[in-house]
């Protein structure tokens, strides 16, 4: 299996190609991973490196100079003056980004509490799959008419054309027509706010703190 | 149409409805302001209405040709501010307006005004007050309603309607403004609870603050519509649907510590010592007989410290505070002196203001949930 190999070295590089770039001869950590691709990172935030060359492309490795090359003959050229350390791991199947984990979280607390959404609201389920992908909670009002709601941690326009789709699709099922939409997000951008109210779809803003029953460490008259 | 009309209250009155139209109008019509021109009065109607709101002003004005039309809110606020101050002449020709104001010449399009919804009615008046009163009693409420849309009942000040007395509350659960007045009720008006949105009431009462006229409130709890009208102004506006916590028993009946203080006093020395804390934390007061110590910061970020004279009386207290809604308190008693009264560190504190009989009057107070103290 292939590896990742780590290298500190005192380098300088330049990049010839598309545009030319140079990097002063400096501390740096180059990342060669395992499909090949090279990154220059210097000790500065949790950022996208300096410089980087994207697979497929080469390494050929000479005493003091490594020069990474793809196949449009592209050139990253590391000129290596001093080399602290290098190493190389094996890192295994990577089992991927679990993404939004709020607002999954924020899908089941909601339906738990599905109170939140008016007094009388009942859940039919959740993830209600459609012919375009699952409504993350498909509910009924007091009076028993259906309402799909679409959670984002932050509502912008996208999530709102999301739910708008899923309702036009809802709407033609005759044993749930009509369906209402509310948007629930932590945050609704205004822009967000208006189409979705000219689209006669509710905004509600969700507080995950108090839907995990989390009480605010600060004082509070009730 | 075909008006002339004065440039001073053209301007006031397309200043005053633009404030009410939506920052982002979905449909473009309700970014338009309605002007009318009324031949059996020689008046100009400035309107505007997004559903939620709704604001009308009447203008003097010598009529050649009735009509109504349509325009950009905002620009039309834009240029009516920047005008000479002459006779501003607006005349409507074929689709657009025409603006003559001195040497001035502007032509604007109109949108279509059949599009343009119905203005709700002015409901039912339910009683008056002079305006100057409730513009005051408005802007030291709202001071304390929410902002957070997340819990809509706090973004509203609750009106309460009892006989001849008005009572405005507004909480946002970290602190608590009420103020009680006496106003004159409509023969037929009943006693009722409404919820206002805090920010368009404070806006609206505003105005009629400053214009010195009669205030007079007009409800239709029905519809869930409230209405403000005076000195030629009428607004309206949809009510929340909310319910207001119950907050007659947030108010405490004890104290063990009391102050008064120098308003100004304290609110520069707040103002001096919160320079070295940092945005959200605290200022500390501590009360004895020897008077009141203000602290702030700590030992990372710089501290400060500061003594004032109080009348003090009861057992002495160490209290802290966010200073922005200390202040806040402090700026809305609209008094030189206040009480305050405490029990203990993490009980709240209440806030009055004192008249200059020394009597700590009892038709406002501002009740305070401290911080935590450190440790």
């Amino acid at each position: 299996m292939a590896r990742v190999r780590l290298v500190i070295a005192r380098c300088q590089v330049d990049y010839a190609g598309r545009v030319t770039a140079h990097l002063p001869m400096a501390m740096r950590l180059l990342l060669v991973k395992a499909d090949g691709s090279v990154s220059v990172h210097s000790d500065d935030r949790a950022y996208k490196p300096l410089n980087w060359m994207s697979p497929p492309c080469w390494v050929t490795e000479e005493p003091g100079t490594w020069t990474v090359q793809n196949k449009t003959g592209e050139k990253l050229v590391i000129a290596i003056e001093e080399m602290l350390h290098d190493s190389e791991h094996e890192m295994g199947a990577e089992p991927g980004l679990v993404k939004d984990g709020v607002e999954a979280h924020l899908q089941e607390l909601l339906a738990e509490h599905i109170g939140t959404l008016g007094t009388g609201y009942s859940l039919v389920r959740r993830e209600y799959p459609t012919a375009i992908g699952p409504v993350d909670i498909l509910a009924r009002d007091e009076g028993g008419s259906t309402v799909a709601v679409e959670i984002k941690r932050r509502g912008e326009i996208d999530g709102v054309e999301q739910l708008t789709r899923y309702l036009e699709l809802l709407n033609r099922d005759p044993l749930l027509a009509p369906v209402q939409g509310v948007f629930a997000a932590q945050q609704i951008k205004p822009q967000a706010r208006t189409l979705a109210e000219d689209r006669g779809i509710r905004c509600l803003t969700l507080d995950y703190d108090a839907l995990r029953g989390i009480e605010p460490d600060e004082f509070r008259l009730f | 149409m075909k008006i002339r009309v004065e440039r001073d209250g053209l301007a006031d009155a397309v200043a005053w409805v633009a404030r009410s139209l939506p920052a982002r109008p979905p449909v473009p019509v309700l970014g338009g302001i309605l002007l009318e021109a009324d031949s059996e009065q020689d008046v100009l109607t400035v309107s505007g209405f997004d559903y939620e709101t709704s604001a009308t002003v009447n203008v003097p004005a010598t009529l050649s040709a009735s009509g109504r039309t349509l325009v950009s809110g905002r620009l039309l606020a834009d240029i009516t501010k920047a005008l000479p101050n002459k006779p501003v002449e607006l005349a409507v020709e074929g689709s657009r307006v025409e603006i003559v104001c001195g040497t001035a010449k502007f032509s604007l399009p109109t949108m279509p005004v059949e599009d343009y919804p119905q203005l709700p009615n002015m409901p039912d008046k339910v009683g008056e007050l002079p305006g100057e009163l409730l513009g005051t009693a408005v802007a030291q409420v709202a001071v304390a309603a929410g902002k957070d849309d997340t819990l809509p009942m706090l973004t509203g000040v609750r009106v309460e309607i009892a006989g001849d007395k008005l009572t405005l509350v507004a909480t946002d659960r970290f602190r608590l403004a009420m103020r009680e007045i006496t106003w004159t009720p409509a023969q037929e008006a009943e006693d009722t609870a409404v919820l206002v949105p805090a920010r368009t009431l404070a806006e609206s009462a505003k105005t009629l603050g400053a214009s010195g006229a009669t205030a007079e409130l007009a409800l239709a709890s029905g519809d869930g519509l409230v209405g403000l009208s005076g000195a030629g102004r009428r607004s309206t506006a949809r009510l929340l649907d909310a319910e207001f916590p119950k907050y007659r028993q947030l108010l405490p009946d004890d104290q063990t510590t009391t102050a008064i203080i120098e308003v100004s006093k304290l609110v520069d020395a707040i103002k001096r010592v919160s320079l070295v804390a940092e945005r959200g934390t605290q200022v500390r007061l501590e009360f004895s007989e020897d008077g009141l110590n203000l602290t702030a910061g700590g030992e990372e970020e710089g501290s400060a410290e500061e003594a004032i004279a109080v009348e003090f009386e009861g057992e002495p207290v160490t209290i802290a505070f966010n200073p922005t809604y200390l202040l806040d308190g402090l700026s809305a008693v609209r008094t030189d002196r206040a009480h305050m009264a405490f029990t203990t560190a993490n009980r709240p504190a209440l806030l009055k203001p004192v008249d200059e009989d020394g009597q700590v009057a009892g038709d406002y107070l501002y009740l305070l949930m401290p911080v935590r103290l450190p440790g």
